[in-house]
């Protein structure tokens, strides 16, 4: 541990400080040219992004909401409506996947459509490439694994079904992706302002 | 704020929705839907008879699962318990304020957005105050 010795504004008290680990790396960091301006850069692109994509989501959503209400208006209300939602044991389809890549933010991944059934076959954001060729060959598989899912998503509420409903079901799972992004945008967002709060403190 | 927060990694982890009946049900439909051995849900379905203190009470439960990445919260019942969602501040589950049919998104009520402002709050940076 490093001590820091000063003078008080009297000029007759000594104060130590002490700096831990985690001051010191950010100190040294920060006084590299332009790692401040990067980290404000980076806080300000995560701003206009998070809020940019709000607006996105938004859209998709209205649309969802539109289909959804469309549907509901040919099915009627009785057939789409809280009371018919499957409260058996059942697994999400769409989950996420967090992983911590530089140690410092977390970051979303969207699993869309995995079976519970035929993990291996799942389809990972658009983001992720896939490293194994055998992925990309049963792309096929894949589509119909997806389409399976979808379709059982959507049997909650009968087995003929308004087109508008499957509409529905794809401007919300629009909806996810941004909101996917959005969680990432934020993570970062969150992350650069908290660096230069600790900037801004080690400096005073 | 000063202590590194550990961030879980999670391969299968959960998303969260406490919002309006229309929403959740689209969220349902694109497959989030979680129901447990216990019959207990990821989401929660706001209407005209849910009381403050069963959001509450949801967004408690939801933020300290350990199998849940994301809370989406329609805006209008974030409000409802603002003073919780902004005195939450873990990196996860991340917590998404999302508009509603009846209320569209507000920059201004944003949590996140909240906390970030100071930065340019030209005051408080020329007083020298945190």
């Amino acid at each position: 541990m490093e001590e820091e010795y000063q003078y008080s504004g009297s000029g007759e008290e000594l104060q130590a400080r002490e700096l831990d680990g985690e001051d010191q790396k950010l100190q040294h960091h920060c006084q590299l040219p332009g790692a401040e301006e990067k980290l404000v850069l980076q806080f300000m692109d995560s701003m206009h992004n998070y809020l940019s994509l709000f607006d996105e989501v938004s859209s998709a959503l209205r649309q969802g909401w539109f289909d959804l209400a469309s549907a509901r208006h040919s099915m009627g209300a009785s057939r789409i409506n809280s009371s018919l939602l499957d409260l058996k044991f059942h697994p999400a389809a769409t989950t996420l996947k967090i992983t911590n890549c530089d140690g410092t933010q977390p970051h979303f991944m969207l699993r869309k459509w995995v079976s519970s059934e035929h993990e291996s076959t799942q389809l990972e954001d658009e983001h992720v490439q896939p490293q194994d060729d055998s992925v990309k060959s049963s792309g096929l598989a894949d589509n119909d694994e997806v389409q399976k899912e979808r379709s059982k998503s959507l049997s909650v509420f009968g087995v003929l079904i308004s087109p508008k409903l499957r509409a529905s079901q794809l401007s919300f799972e629009r909806a996810l992706e941004t909101l996917i992004e959005i969680a990432n945008m934020r993570s970062s967002l969150l992350y650069s302002f908290h660096q230069l709060q600790k900037a801004e403190d080690t400096k005073q | 704020m000063a202590n590194r927060v550990q961030i879980p990694t999670n391969s299968s982890a959960l998303i969260a929705m406490i919002a309006d009946e229309d929403t959740v049900v689209g969220f349902l439909l694109a497959g989030v839907g979680n129901v447990d051995i216990r019959r207990k849900t990821n989401y929660l379905i706001v209407d005209s008879k849910t009381t403050v203190k069963q959001i509450e009470d949801a967004f408690k439960e939801f933020t300290t699962r350990e199998d849940i990445a994301i809370v989406l919260i329609s805006q209008y019942v974030a409000n409802m318990i603002r003073f919780l969602v902004d005195s939450y501040n873990k990196p996860v589950p991340a917590i998404l304020e999302i508009p509603s049919k009846d209320h569209p998104y507000d920059p201004a009520h944003d949590s996140v957005l909240s906390r970030v402002k100071y930065l340019f709050n030209t005051e408080s940076v020329a007083s020298g105050r945190r």
